[in-house]
């Protein structure tokens, strides 16, 4: 019976996670689809064509990616040395300093857009890519370090010194030794950060001020506009690439899989 | 071959001092085993000649050169832990040549001394293979291959075998022993276990709570061990006081002869090995009236605990001729031949 145990559990799998991307396609391939339809009379690629060609799809595209990959490198610039001194330095009050961290996160958007807008307007960052991935990281940076904090949790330094006695220079301990030891926690790290940067919408339209069109902003200004089969288009546009970043990471995702997991689990 | 001296070495962490006024001398080639219980402060001390840790005070030479200026990494110090710490995502071959690839050493040269490494341990042919693929035995001798392949000065051993089953520890013990010969390789070796620091070591050095309580060839440490501390750990069947006069001591169990003399009366403290103190039902020259508290078989001997007056004694009988029932009052034989004098605790 295990196979129809196996079937049920990836049809309900499927069903919640997939089925709503479905429909996202039937609607963006759809042509004169009322009610009471149950499905399109007509199919047609065109309207998916069109909203794929457009300059500001591609403008929001290049900008959503660019953004995205900035404040993961960000992330994992701020939250290595964060993370690292969090875990294996002798730190007093690291729950705190945790807990003190999520603040930002329960602070209205709204409230930390605004306020930020105004000093990044004297800066002149605002309505820059720059200043859009530094807002980003006020919600990413605390599922970064809580994520590195995880993965410096489960790592034993003493691979370091082992490297170190037997001569190797600092460079070469961070290059031969640490990054392959932490690499699927660092991936697993900017692949948070690429996500949650990329579904971003208030605070790139406080800071980018309108000017800067990513993937969400363009849609949040397409919703309004009634057409569902555009909507559905353009919301296939921002979710495909994230499959293709998903499916890059995804040998990562499963951490004890990668070659040589087994020993950080000693 | 290189001579290691520390030199009054002090090292607290926080307000808990760690190691105090460690001074010892380890000559070149020689294998010295740091004997002592957790948190004596063996490890410690192997990582301030390694140079991961920096002393408070007090110094460490290598050859008569001071090495504490010296960075971890140019100490040529190699220090082996209790786990082997095989880098997992790197093959056998490619963990032996970690060392080497740091020193920039050929290609071609590097495959010849993986090579020698893997038959110096026992191990041939496992090049491409991954740690996680190797037993904890052989990922020791791997770990030794890694460390001894760049020939360091000193090779610093920390409880490398504490992880193993006893046979493996065993055939690994000779292994380090006969490698460490060959390569006249000066090492220093922190145990818990007193078999393992006799068995392998030309001297044992003794630490307990951060001080050297004695250091001496094996035999010596564990038939004459110099003090009271020393005598403890171990393992001595009786420690008696007593006032000695001639070759006279006075205890409070009785009179003793002992094979010290000394024409003024003084004080003095002796002890005498389990092995060596025996029992008898009628009283015999130099034997001392105790009370049998405890008979236990552990199979090459037996072991009795006897209680005279407040203080207990242990004796191993290994051929039992009689048996002696708790609670019996019994003679312990003291022979003056094998009680020695121990000194006041040191550092006092």
């Amino acid at each position: 019976m295990s196979w129809l145990r196996r079937t049920v559990i990836w049809l309900a799998l499927g069903a919640g996670l997939l089925a709503p991307i479905a429909v996202l396609g039937v609607y963006a391939f759809s042509q004169r689809w009322f009610y009471p339809a149950l499905l399109p009379p007509e199919w047609t690629a065109s309207t998916f064509v069109r909203q794929l060609t457009r300059p500001e799809t591609g403008t929001a595209l290049l900008n959503s990616s660019l953004i995205a990959l900035l404040v993961s490198l960000l992330a994992l610039l701020v939250g290595y040395p964060a993370a690292r001194a969090l875990e294996l330095g002798q730190l007093p009050a690291k729950g705190l300093i945790y807990a003190l961290l999520f603040v930002p996160t329960v602070v209205p958007t709204v409230a930390t857009g605004i306020g930020l807008n105004i000093l990044f307007l004297r800066l002149g960052l605002a309505g820059t890519r720059l200043g859009v991935a530094l807002v980003h990281l006020v919600p990413v940076l605390p599922y970064a370090v809580f994520t590195l904090g995880g993965v410096f949790a489960a790592y034993d330094p003493t691979y370091e010194a082992q490297a170190r006695v037997l001569g190797a220079s600092r460079w070469m301990i961070w290059r031969r030794v640490t990054l392959p030891l932490l690499l699927p926690g660092l991936v697993v790290t900017a692949l948070f950060a690429f996500l949650i940067s990329w579904s971003q919408y208030v605070l790139t339209f406080l800071i980018g001020g309108g000017q800067l069109v990513t993937l969400p902003t363009l849609l949040f200004t397409t919703v309004p506009g009634g057409n569902q089969a555009t909507t559905a288009a353009l919301a296939l546009v921002f979710v495909a690439p994230l499959f293709v970043v998903i499916a890059l990471t995804a040998r990562y995702l499963a951490g004890s899989r990668v070659r040589g997991g087994e020993l950080l689990l000693q | 071959m290189t001579i290691i001296d520390i030199n009054n070495i002090h090292k607290h962490y926080a307000a808990t001092p760690v190691l105090t006024a460690i001074t010892l001398q380890v000559a070149a080639g020689e294998l010295l085993a740091l004997l002592g219980p957790s948190g004596s402060g063996k490890s410690t001390l192997l990582k301030l000649i390694a140079g991961l840790e920096r002393p408070d005070s007090g110094d460490i030479c290598f050859d008569g050169t001071s090495v504490l200026a010296l960075p971890a990494e140019r100490r040529e110090a190699v220090l082996m832990f209790q786990s082997a710490y095989l880098f997992p995502f790197l093959t056998v071959a490619e963990n032996i040549a970690f060392g080497l690839r740091a020193r920039r050493t050929p290609q071609a040269k590097i495959r010849a001394e993986v090579q020698r490494m893997l038959e110096l341990v026992e191990l041939p042919g496992i090049e491409k293979r991954y740690p996680h693929q190797l037993s904890g035995g052989q990922q020791q001798r791997v770990a030794l291959a890694r460390a001894l392949v760049i020939q360091p000065r000193v090779l610093l051993l920390d409880e490398p075998l504490s992880n193993l089953d006893p046979a493996i520890r065993a055939t690994l013990q000779s292994v380090i022993r006969r490698i460490q010969r060959e390569f006249k390789i000066t090492t220093l070796l922190v145990t818990h276990d007193l078999s393992e620091a006799i068995g392998l070591s030309d001297r044992t050095a003794i630490l307990l709570d951060g001080r050297i309580v004695a250091c001496a060839a094996p035999e010596q440490l564990f038939q004459r061990p110099p003090n009271r501390t020393a005598a403890e750990f171990v393992g001595v069947g009786a420690i008696i006081s007593g006032t000695l006069a001639g070759d006279q001591l006075q205890t409070a169990h009785g009179p003793l002869t002992v094979a010290v003399r000394s024409p003024a009366a003084r004080p003095l403290t002796c002890a005498i090995r389990p092995e060596h103190l025996y029992l008898s039902t009628a009283a015999q020259p130099n034997s001392l009236p105790v009370q049998v508290h405890e008979r236990i078989f552990r199979g090459e001997y037996v072991e009795y605990t006897l209680a005279a007056g407040a203080d207990q004694w242990r004796a191993k009988v290994f051929q039992e001729t009689e048996r002696y029932v708790p609670g019996a009052t019994v003679f312990a034989v003291l022979p003056p031949e094998h009680l020695f004098e121990l000194a006041g605790p040191p550092h006092e």
